[in-house]
């Protein structure tokens, strides 16, 4: 039972000092490149590094907690030589950081306790805590309560009202209207909708033998509306063909420019 | 002294064969201000343009066919500035492989006797319409976002009304004909401002 | 742009149009003035096709000008003028269905320029379809906008190396004698060519005046 626990320990130890060495290495690479490679190191790369020691330190935070680990707070260390001359062996394992298993270093290295100067500092702390009386400390701990949730609402309210936003223009609130569209392009292309300022008399005021508006030829709109008719008739049948209008209109104006640009020979030559 | 031959011709002849490639689509109001602010920070780094400019739409009709038009703009903002004679041809918009309308497209400056003069050619005013907004421009294309008003009382630009709650949004490039890789950069830019606006290659014709 | 004006001036007896130009040329060096390159004027014709009214067809000129070179202005006789870019001959193109160019109409007129102090004289032979049909001379006071404060001077100028030829002020001055010259663009100069080749088209081929070349 008792050779079982010490072969536990013996292999999580192990296996804890393997997983530091890791950790130690990691971090002398890392230092390494910002002492040396600071110039060429993106921040990218900076970041892989980070998350490689946080990847570590997690694995070693899960062996600790890990049920087949046995606790080493149990485990009781009790220094029973100590030597004031120099340890080759010892320095050799503490890669040269501990050299002498002396009286000077074993308190430090050896303590259950916290550093000195800490426990100073707590002591100190401890002293305040019980110098200002119970309703103080309520009071204290009610301000810094409310400091901090109106940091907070402050923190998130803002990405609250980007968030919603953002959500307004992508969903609820569309940003254009199709239909608009439709109606400015007729509009700029036709002049639909807008007012017509031409006199409704004929082309030639006071010319005999004009009707009115439509023996003046064609307005544009009336011109368009025929083409447009001919596009609704399309789905019905032949419409399209039989108003014609717009089908054959490119080709008119095709020979127009391929005329004009043979005309315009004569002025280089 | 030998005078020069006359056969040399003196006509510079302008720009001949043109195209505008154009994509149009529109924004409501209430994204005004967030497509204006995108384009500001997508376009190039100049002072963005507002404008305000009246178009006069001209027709002239022959004996037969279709009537030949014209617009004519002057600016409202800089009512000394020449005006803009516009001549727009048929689009084309039946080729699949352009990703926008295009159209011939000749641009003329001209000065303020313009409508007189185009009266006397036998053009008469089909419409009129304000047109209020702003130009942005990236290399060789520009975005013109505008407002459209119709004009209450014939050639009044005082007393106009909004045609719409939308603004139109148009892309376009001048180029000489054949250079259809205008289209490919117009298409990508237009990508960019999905989804506040969608830029389409829209057939007039069957919006009528 | 000064005060300009335009005038015709016949060609002496028995002298070709190209001989009478060569002594202008003479007369003006001798005054002291100097060559200053050259110049042209040129104007096209165009007349309505799709005309369904009936009425009388107007003409319409597309003129343009060396002095100013990216410029195209239109007139109608008596009528509205248009000073545009050049590219309102891509646009006539367009418009040809309904603008027809009359080609055999194409008048223009081409020469010499010469500065004499403030004033920029230009003698051109007249031609239409490649035959010489009289003499242009331009002068422009280039010191002064007002016709009226400015035409005795002009007169005497003229009169210096045109002799008896001095032409009345131009009638495009005489609607507004002293009224001012709008300097921005050269609608009154070309008015005033237009009527100088409205009258050289009319008139007969000049005996004697030949070819330019």
């Amino acid at each position: 039972m008792q050779q079982r626990e010490e072969k536990q320990l013996e292999a999580a130890v192990e296996s804890l000092t393997s997983r530091v060495a890791h950790v130690k290495n990691s971090l002398q690479s890392f230092i390494y490149k910002l002492e040396n490679e600071y110039e060429r190191l993106t921040w990218p790369s900076v970041l892989d590094n980070f998350a490689l020691l946080s990847g570590q330190l997690n694995t070693i935070n899960k062996l600790l907690k890990n049920d087949k680990t046995p606790s080493f707070r149990n485990q009781v260390v009790i220094p029973l030589l100590l030597n004031p001359d120099r340890d080759e062996d010892l320095a050799k394992l503490t890669e040269q950081r501990v050299p002498v298993f002396s009286h000077e270093i074993v308190p430090d290295h050896l303590r259950t306790k916290p550093d000195p100067d800490v426990e100073e500092q707590e002591k100190h702390l401890s002293t305040e805590a019980v110098r200002i009386g119970p309703d103080a400390a309520q009071k204290q701990i009610q301000t810094l309560n409310k400091l901090c949730s109106s940091l907070l609402e402050k923190l998130n309210n803002p990405r609250e009202d980007r968030e919603s936003e953002n959500a307004a223009l992508r969903q609820n609130k569309p940003s254009f209207n199709p239909a608009d569209t439709t109606a400015l392009v007729a509009a700029v292309a036709f002049g639909k909708n807008l007012s017509k300022c031409r006199p409704p008399g004929p082309v030639a005021p006071g010319h005999p033998g004009q009707g009115p508006m439509m023996t003046g030829g064609p307005t544009l709109q009336q011109v368009t509306i025929g083409g447009a008719s001919g596009h609704q008739g399309a789905i019905g049948g032949q419409g399209a063909q039989q108003t014609g209008q717009p089908g054959k209109m490119p080709s008119n104006i095709k020979t127009n420019i391929k005329s004009a640009s043979a005309s315009m020979h004569p002025y280089n030559r | 002294m030998e005078a020069p031959p006359v056969t040399v011709m003196p006509v510079t002849g302008g720009a001949i064969n043109m195209m505008e490639y154009l994509l149009q689509g529109s924004v409501l109001d209430q994204a005004l201000d967030s497509l204006l602010h995108r384009l500001r920070g997508l376009c190039d780094n100049i002072e963005p343009d507002t404008f305000a400019d009246h178009e006069l739409v001209y027709l002239l009709k022959g004996q037969q066919g279709q009537p030949f038009l014209l617009r004519a703009r002057r600016s409202l903002a800089h009512p000394a500035a020449p005006w803009h004679l516009r001549y727009l041809g048929q689009p084309e918009v039946g080729d699949k492989s352009r990703h926008a309308l295009v159209r011939n497209c000749v641009d003329v400056a001209a000065s303020h006797s313009l409508p007189d003069f185009l009266n006397e050619m036998g053009f008469r005013m089909d419409h009129e319409f304000v047109a209020k907004g702003h130009v942005f421009r990236k290399g060789a294309m520009k975005v013109v976002v505008s407002k459209l008003s119709r004009v209450l009382v014939p050639g009044n630009t005082d007393n106009t009304e909004q045609l719409s709650l939308s603004s139109l949004v148009e892309l376009s490039v001048l180029a000489p004909a054949g250079q259809d890789t205008m289209s490919e950069d117009m298409r990508s830019f237009a990508e960019q401002l999905k989804p506040l606006v969608h830029l389409e290659k829209i057939d007039p014709k069957k919006h009528t | 742009m000064g005060f300009t004006c335009v005038c015709q001036v016949p060609v002496a007896e028995g002298k070709s149009v190209q001989q009478t130009v060569d002594m202008l040329h003479k007369k003006l060096e001798q005054l002291g003035a100097i060559k200053h390159g050259s110049f042209w004027v040129d104007c096209e014709t165009y007349h309505a096709t799709g005309n369904t009214s009936g009425q009388p067809t107007k003409l319409l000129y597309v003129m343009h000008n060396s002095e100013t070179p990216l410029s195209c202005m239109a007139l109608f006789e008596g009528g509205p003028a248009l000073t545009a870019d050049v590219n309102f001959d891509v646009l006539m193109l367009k418009l040809k269905s309904h603008f027809q160019n009359a080609k055999g109409h194409k008048v223009e007129s081409r020469g010499t320029r010469y500065r004499y102090c403030d004033f920029l004289v230009k003698v051109g032979a007249v031609t239409m379809s490649s035959s010489a049909r009289g003499i242009s001379v331009e002068v422009e006071y280039c010191a002064c906008v007002v016709p009226g404060d400015c035409w005795n001077l002009m007169k005497e100028f003229l009169q210096s190396f045109l002799g008896a030829n001095v032409p009345e002020l131009p009638s495009v001055f005489a609607t507004k004698p002293e009224g001012l010259y709008a300097p921005s663009d050269c609608i009154d100069t070309m008015t005033q060519y237009l009527e100088l080749f409205s009258k050289v088209r009319k008139q007969q081929v000049i005996p004697g005046g030949g070819s330019v070349r």
